[in-house]
């Protein structure tokens, strides 16, 4: 129920030393759903703990709905927190775990019962309120941690530091969707620091994409899928990785030698080029193949197949529905939808 | 062979393992099933950590009365376990050095090892000094090094960034692939991964061994409910149904013509599992949407159809606001269809 | 700004140095007075305030008035030192033990044994002296080194398994578990796998052990009579009816030695990074 607003936020850990997270300016909407998406130590959990104030920016300035809350403590900023491993008081019962923020306020024993139990039914703990909290599996310690932060009615965003790590695959779903039924009813700020691409994009309406303390790239999932700003992003997000083969200026076109692959020539042709296209983008087909090549191995996923094509200008891959009767060193073909095919100059997206 | 006979371990009634009995061959097998279904007790025995009752043999020989530390077994768990007082080299040799080889040839065979995964620069670091890609991939080539014919991994990539993950996998495999008749076994909840890395794929679930086969075949037909569930994700959709004379009443979605079967089945209750890819849009069963994911090329949307909660999985990119009503086509055709006992019956045409 | 920092930073420490090493220094100065020096109030320089005398440091070799404490002094070395390595081995066996196996006697756990080796330290030592001294005069070994040593081991050992029991208990298990995979048997996993990672947990135990044997007086006491002194029953030994500050003085010094130099090697050791990487 806040926007947060990052104005020239930068922050370096010694003074004079390496930026940990470089200059940067960014608005989150309220309400909006937001990933922080890279490898360990590309600065998105620097970023999140400026925002929480867990550390203090060495530059720029923090904004809750236009409010300087830079020098403001952890405390007092409204903010409820999910860590990788459940933080939950071993010795209290699930109620007491979750009324305990209450506790805190000084709130009537009254008041703090209702609370509680609105929260733990709306996540699905009703049945447990009386169990010991450290007999609960591990995502629904998780959960408890979640509804912690949010059993106070005045909280303004969650912030979630890779919530989901420690818990299966299966129940992350149950955990993802809850997550998303709060922000809808609450209209909670919710903002995600995760290494996993699945999760951020399944997760966010806007991912920030990051590398080595710089925003590589934000916008929404289909955007990143679709029109990844670097090389680095296209690698990052997608499984596989996006499809990149080196190519040149030829004539009015920049094509990829031996293939059909080209696009329209820039007007400015130095530097390195290269065409890179989705895995998901391309259709094997018999006849009239934009390009052609000898499946050097196939990996099966289940509802699909992951083809490994060898060509001379590189190795492709791509995704095909499971089923479609190939073996390595088969011949194989295939044409890119249309729009599909984009353009990279000195690893940056120009078309 | 690797071959293990009714092993049953159970730890104050909850059973870990529950009478398996398997045949694991040289190649890679994985494991596939969740947390808790038994996937780590069972390596752990095999490792002689755990001790179940009944019987494990390897190539004839029976392993009852032998120690771990006689079994020629090697292992990488979840955690980045090194010798924390040795350097990485001396990490990578000490199990050589152990069973008796010349520590200078023990230390060549070593950085061999360690130049193969890319880790030449670090010999002489302390594991607590390299990141948890780097400390994992020691683990790694420590168990490989000894060259045992039997390497137990248990999700060992479970821990690492997602681009690590993948990027160790391959690594794994490339060096795998030049090992011969190594005995692989490969825990995993992912069932991507399961299904993409394994020769063979063993399904478990609250410690029993659902199917065991070559991948394509245990995707195309789960022998049981609990093996649908475990091999599908995103998750399949679980419907009860009655099949009379005239109509297939499916429970929360309401009658179907018989016909929609995939086979003509005699009279009674069934549970059809339908995956996430055979519900599509503009039908007639109607839903609620409770979550839309959107990853790149797919998306993936749960919904509610009255108290039956469905999961549908369109090869686009589809944003259905929550709470909006939409309505379903289901493709019962593709159905994989159980008897009350949950075992399959029959399964849709499609598959497989 | 950052020299006033440093100048009070070293202020503070300088004037902590000469707190700490000002009853060492009085010591020292008192060894070399005789009775009319120490009487005759507070001096500190020789020679300038008062005429230097090893008459206190004589009395220690077997001078006029004294006691010859070389004997008591090996005596407690060999009996602190032996019974110190015989506990600190015996307790980190039993401590590794106790950390890794689960024991179970009737209703008697893991848990139930070590405060048993606990308890032996909370009990006062007079409750224990009357069986010690029957069973050595049982055993034949009152007022000997032998049964010394095997008073101290049994007085030692608890501070060994206490240590140790906490240091193997931060060592995973799936460590053990590792090195058996790599073919050591429990016996070598255990030298060449978790000794080497505890060892910053020896070094611990085994200055407790040194530093409460060579400190003790009530065993050493009640346990010898004139045939085998240790250095503090010797030490009290030299007081008379005048009490003969310079020889106590001497003495002190002499018995605190061996610990000060302890507490330097260890200290050094540490600072070193001999331990660096031992414990993640």
């Amino acid at each position: 129920m806040v926007e947060i607003r990052l104005e020239q936020l930068a922050h370096a850990y010694r003074r004079g030393g390496a930026y940990a997270l470089r200059p940067l300016d960014m608005t989150w909407r309220s309400g909006g759903t937001y990933a922080l998406l890279g490898p360990s130590g590309c600065g998105k959990s620097t970023m999140l703990n400026i925002i929480s104030g867990l550390i203090q920016p060495s530059e720029g300035r923090v904004l809750f709905d236009g409010r300087d809350v830079t020098a403001l403590e952890t405390g007092r900023r409204k903010i409820a927190q999910v860590f990788q491993v459940p933080v939950i008081y071993r010795s209290m019962t699930v109620g007491q775990n979750l009324g305990f923020p209450l506790v805190c306020q000084r709130l009537p024993a009254q008041t703090r019962r209702k609370r509680v139990e609105q929260i733990a039914e709306r996540l699905g703990l009703g049945p447990m309120l009386h169990r010991p909290a450290h007999s609960l599996t591990a995502d629904q310690k998780q959960l408890v941690s979640l509804g912690r932060g949010l059993v106070r009615d005045d909280v303004a965003a969650i912030l979630l530091d890779e919530p989901l790590t420690v818990i299966d695959p299966q129940q992350k779903f149950d955990l993802r969707r809850i997550l998303k039924e709060i922000n809808a009813e609450f209209g909670v700020t919710m903002v995600l620091v995760t290494h996993d691409q699945t999760e951020a994009m399944t997760f966010a309406e806007e991912v920030v994409v990051m590398n080595m303390g710089e925003v590589v790239q934000s916008g929404s999932p289909r955007a990143l899928f679709e029109r990844p700003a670097t090389r680095h992003v296209g690698s990052f997000i997608g499984a596989p990785a996006m499809n990149f083969l080196p190519a040149d200026p030829m004539g009015p076109q920049v094509a990829v030698a031996g293939t059909g692959l080209a696009m329209p020539r820039p007007d400015a042709t130095e530097g390195r080029f290269c065409l890179g296209f989705r895995p998901e983008h391309a259709r094997l087909v018999r006849e009239g193949a934009t390009m052609s090549g000898i499946v050097t191995r196939i990996w099966f996923e289940g509802l699909d197949e992951i083809l490994a094509l060898d060509h001379p200008s590189g190795e492709v891959r791509l995704r095909a529905p499971a089923g479609i009767g190939l073996k390595p060193g088969d011949q194989a073909g295939f044409v890119l939808e249309d729009g599909a095919l984009r353009l990279y100059r000195d690893d940056r997206l120009i078309a | 062979m690797l071959r293990l006979s009714n092993l049953d371990l159970a730890e104050d009634g909850v059973p870990h393992l529950a009478d398996i009995s398997l045949d694991f061959r040289p190649g890679l097998t994985t494991l596939l099933g969740r947390t808790g279904a038994g996937k780590t007790t069972l390596l752990r025995a095999i490792a002689g950590l755990a001790h179940p009752f009944g019987q494990i043999s390897f190539n004839g020989q029976d392993w009852a009365q032998l120690p771990p530390w006689h079994r020629p077994v090697a292992m990488v768990t979840q955690q980045f376990i090194n010798y924390p007082h040795l350097n990485v080299l001396d990490n990578l040799a000490f199990p050589l050095i152990r069973r008796g080889e010349a520590r200078a040839a023990a230390l060549a065979a070593a950085e061999t090892m360690l130049g193969r995964v890319g880790l030449a620069q670090m010999a002489s670091r302390r594991p607590s000094e390299l990141s948890g890609g780097q400390q994992q991939r020691v683990a790694l080539a420590r168990a490989l090094v000894k060259g045992a014919p039997i390497l137990l991994l248990d999700e060992p990539f479970v821990n690492l960034d997602y681009n690590l993950r993948e990027g160790m996998r391959e690594e794994l495999m490339a060096l795998l692939q030049s090992g011969g008749e190594t005995t692989v076994i490969y825990a995993s909840t992912d069932p991507r991964e399961a299904l993409r890395m394994g020769d063979q794929t063993v399904l478990m679930s609250e410690g029993r061994a659902l199917q065991s086969g070559a991948p394509r075949a245990v995707f195309a037909a789960p022998a049981a409910l609990a093996a649908a569930r475990v091999v599908n994700d995103p998750p399949i959709n679980i419907l009860s149904a009655r099949l009379d004379a005239t109509s297939l009443d499916i429970d929360h979605l309401g009658p179907f013509p018989r016909d929609a079967l995939p086979e003509d089945l005699p009279p009674g209750g069934y549970s059809l599992a339908l995956r996430a890819e055979d519900i599509r849009q503009n039908g007639t069963v109607s839903a609620r949407v409770a979550l839309t994911e959107v990853s790149g090329s797919e998306t993936v949307t749960h919904l509610q159809a009255g108290a039956q909660p469905l999961v549908m999985l369109e090869r686009r990119v589809q944003s259905h606001p929550l709470g909006a009503e939409i309505r379903l086509a289901l493709d019962l055709r593709r159905a994989l269809i159980y008897g009350a006992d949950g075992a399959l019956i029959a399964k849709g045409a499609a598959h497989g | 700004m950052r020299t006033l920092y440093l100048a009070l930073k070293y202020l503070a420490v300088t004037l902590w140095s000469a707190f700490v090493i000002f009853p060492f220094l009085w010591m020292l100065s008192t060894s070399f007075k005789t009775q009319n020096a120490v009487t005759g109030g507070a001096t500190w320089l020789p020679w300038l305030q008062f005429e230097p005398s090893l008459a206190g440091w004589r009395a220690l070799f077997g001078g006029a008035g004294g006691v010859n404490i070389v004997k008591p002094y090996l005596n407690s070395v060999v009996v602190t030192g032996t019974a110190s390595a015989i506990a600190l081995v015996l307790g980190t066996l039993a401590a590794y033990g106790l950390s890794r196996f689960s024991f179970r006697a009737g209703p008697i756990r893991n848990g139930d044994i070590t405060f048993f080796f606990i308890s032996q330290r909370i009990m006062p030592p007079i409750v224990l002296a009357i069986p010690f001294f029957l069973m050595l005069r049982w055993l034949g070994l009152l007022d000997s080194l032998p049964g010394l040593i095997l008073v101290y081991v049994a007085a030692l050992m608890p501070i060994a398994v206490w240590v140790m029991v906490d240091f193997f208990n931060t060592i995973p298990r799936a460590l053990d578990e590792m090195a058996w995979m790599d073919g050591c048997t429990p016996v070598t996993t255990f030298i060449r796998v978790i000794l080497p990672n505890v060892l910053p947990g020896l070094v611990v135990a085994g200055m407790f052990c040194l530093i409460f044997g060579w400190n003790d007086f009530f065993f050493a006491f009640t346990l010898t009579f004139t045939k085998t002194q240790l250095l503090p029953v010797s030490i009290v030994a030299l007081n008379s009816s005048v009490t003969p500050w310079w020889s106590l003085s001497a003495a002190a010094i002499v018995s605190v030695a061996p610990l000060a130099v302890l507490a330097f090697v260890v200290e050094r050791f540490l600072a070193s990074g001999g331990l660096k990487g031992a414990v993640r």
